[in-house]
Parts: structure tokens; C-alpha cells; sequence
């Protein structure tokens, strides 16, 4: 099936022109993408890619990215990162709706990665939840590549911050 | 409006679309056949890195390239925000 999900990179000085860069993406295959080149130092692709699951569509579009511009580094794979707006576009409801769905079970809701003025999810946690409880339909292809876009993100992270003390902080904040 | 026309009938239905709703289309490539280009470039715009969006000459799947052209349009913030206005040239 087709999956649908986006690829964000930062470039580097000497590799950013982004013409050329568009024109790597294409000989690389990535001709199933819609390359953004809108932010200056930022490249992003809208994968509409078609695979037999969202970790091969995945997975092989990182490696077609890096194969064409090897200096590009990922920041973000999407969706996974989300606000509550985003979960309700998604799912079709209202933010209002969700927003009290939110504040109506509060011990059970999945916690946010950040708290704040605007509040922050993983989007799997939230359709997984949401799954649970009767009266949504939720197109089973984006809980799968929401699944697989939160473990290419946090894969990264903890490659870029190693995990010391895994017991300990277990312990201490689960 | 005297541009090139894009061979797929898809895509080129998608850019006179995105036209409609204000976006330049600039044409130029060889892969790629050209970009699209958002009306509102301002502060407060969060289309971010598809505010100029690229356009393949021969997408594998040209019914696919255009429905993502369709959604970088409709999802643009201020064009929502702004609604049925027209954009200021």
C-alpha cells in the first residue's frame, strides 16, 4: 500500500543549493516524494511511497536521501511529533472535542514528551489509546507509520544521547 | 498567464489549482520540472520547507505527485486562516 509520511533534514553550508539538490533527489529515486526547499538550511520530502509495510517505506526512503545528499542530516520523521490539533485533524474530530477527551482522563491519557503552551505527543501512544476506547475508526496504516516514524526518532536521539544508568532511571521516573 | 503546460494532466490540473489559490508556478529543471511557490510569505506562514514546493517532469505516479501538490495548497495556514479572501499580489 501507499504510506504517507515526511522526511526532515538539515543541510549543511556547502551543500545546500537547493536546485541541484532536487535533481540528486530525483536520480536517487526519491521521484515519490514532494521535495520542500522553502526553509533556508532545511530540505523536507513528503513520501507517498508505495511498500508491503511502513518500515520498508521508511527505511528505504532514508537510505535513498542519504544515498543522494550523504551530508543531509534527519531531524525529524513524521507523523509522530504532534499537538492536539494535529491528533484531531487526524483522527476527525474537533480540537475542542479532543481537548476534553484529554482533560476527562488526565491518569490515563498518554503522558506528552513536553508539557507547555503547547503540549506535545508521540501520535502512535495517542491512536493506540484512542483505539481502545469505542467509536474511532482509525486508518490502520497511520498508526502503523506513526509507530514506525516514533522509532525512527527516538533511534536518533539516542544515538545523539546515549542512555547511561537505564536502571536507575527506570526506577526513578516510570 | 503564459507558462509551459506540465505534460501529466494530473499535475498540470494541480498547478492551475494551487494558481487559483495564488501560487506562483516557476518553471525549470531537468528531474524536477519546475517549483510552486506560496503567495504569503510572511512571518507567520507555517507551510515552513513547502512554502516552495518542487514539481517532478515524470513522477513514477503522477496521480500521487499531484494529490501532494493538492495537500501542500489546502493545508497552507494563512490560506486557511484567511478562507475564502484572496490573497494580497
Amino acid at each position: 500500500m501507499e504510506y504517507i509520511f515526511t522526511l526532515k533534514y538539515q543541510l549543511t553550508d556547502r551543500d545546500n543549493e537547493p536546485d541541484a539538490l532536487v535533481e540528486r533527489l530525483g536520480a536517487a529515486g526519491c521521484d515519490d516524494a514532494l521535495v520542500g526547499v522553502g526553509q533556508p538550511g532545511r530540505l523536507a520530502l513528503e513520501f507517498s511511497r508505495e511498500a508491503s509495510s511502513a518500515k520498508e517505506a521508511i527505511h528505504t526512503a532514508l537510505a535513498d536521501v542519504k544515498s543522494a545528499i550523504p551530508s543531509a542530516c534527519l531531524i525529524e520523521a513524521s507523523p509522530d511529533l504532534v499537538g492536539l490539533t494535529d491528533v484531531a485533524d487526524i483522527v476527525g474530530v474537533s480540537r475542542q472535542a479532543m481537548r476534553k477527551l484529554m482533560l476527562a482522563h488526565r491518569a490515563t491519557f498518554p503522558i506528552p514528551v513536553h508539557e507547555g503552551s503547547t503540549s506535545i505527543w508521540h501520535l502512535a501512544e495517542v491512536l493506540d489509546w484512542l483505539e481502545k476506547r469505542d467509536g474511532y475508526q482509525i486508518d490502520a496504516g497511520i498508526v502503523e507509520t506513526a509507530r514506525v516514524a516514533l522509532a525512527v526518532n527516538v533511534a536518533k536521539e539516542t544515538l545523539r544521547h546515549p542512555v547511561s544508568g537505564r536502571g536507575d532511571m527506570e526506577r526513578l521516573t516510570a | 498567464m503564459s507558462r509551459p503546460l506540465h505534460p501529466k494532466k494530473e499535475i498540470e490540473a494541480a498547478l492551475s489549482y494551487a494558481e487559483e489559490e495564488g501560487w506562483r508556478v516557476k518553471i525549470g529543471g531537468s528531474h524536477a520540472w519546475g517549483r510552486i511557490h506560496c503567495p504569503y510569505n510572511d512571518n507567520e506562514c507555517r507551510c515552513g520547507e513547502f512554502c516552495i514546493a518542487s514539481v517532478w517532469s515524470t513522477p513514477g505516479n503522477p496521480e500521487s505527485h499531484a494529490r501532494a501538490l493538492r495537500r501542500v495548497v489546502d493545508r497552507c495556514s494563512t490560506h486557511q486562516r484567511r478562507g475564502e479572501t484572496e490573497p494580497k499580489n
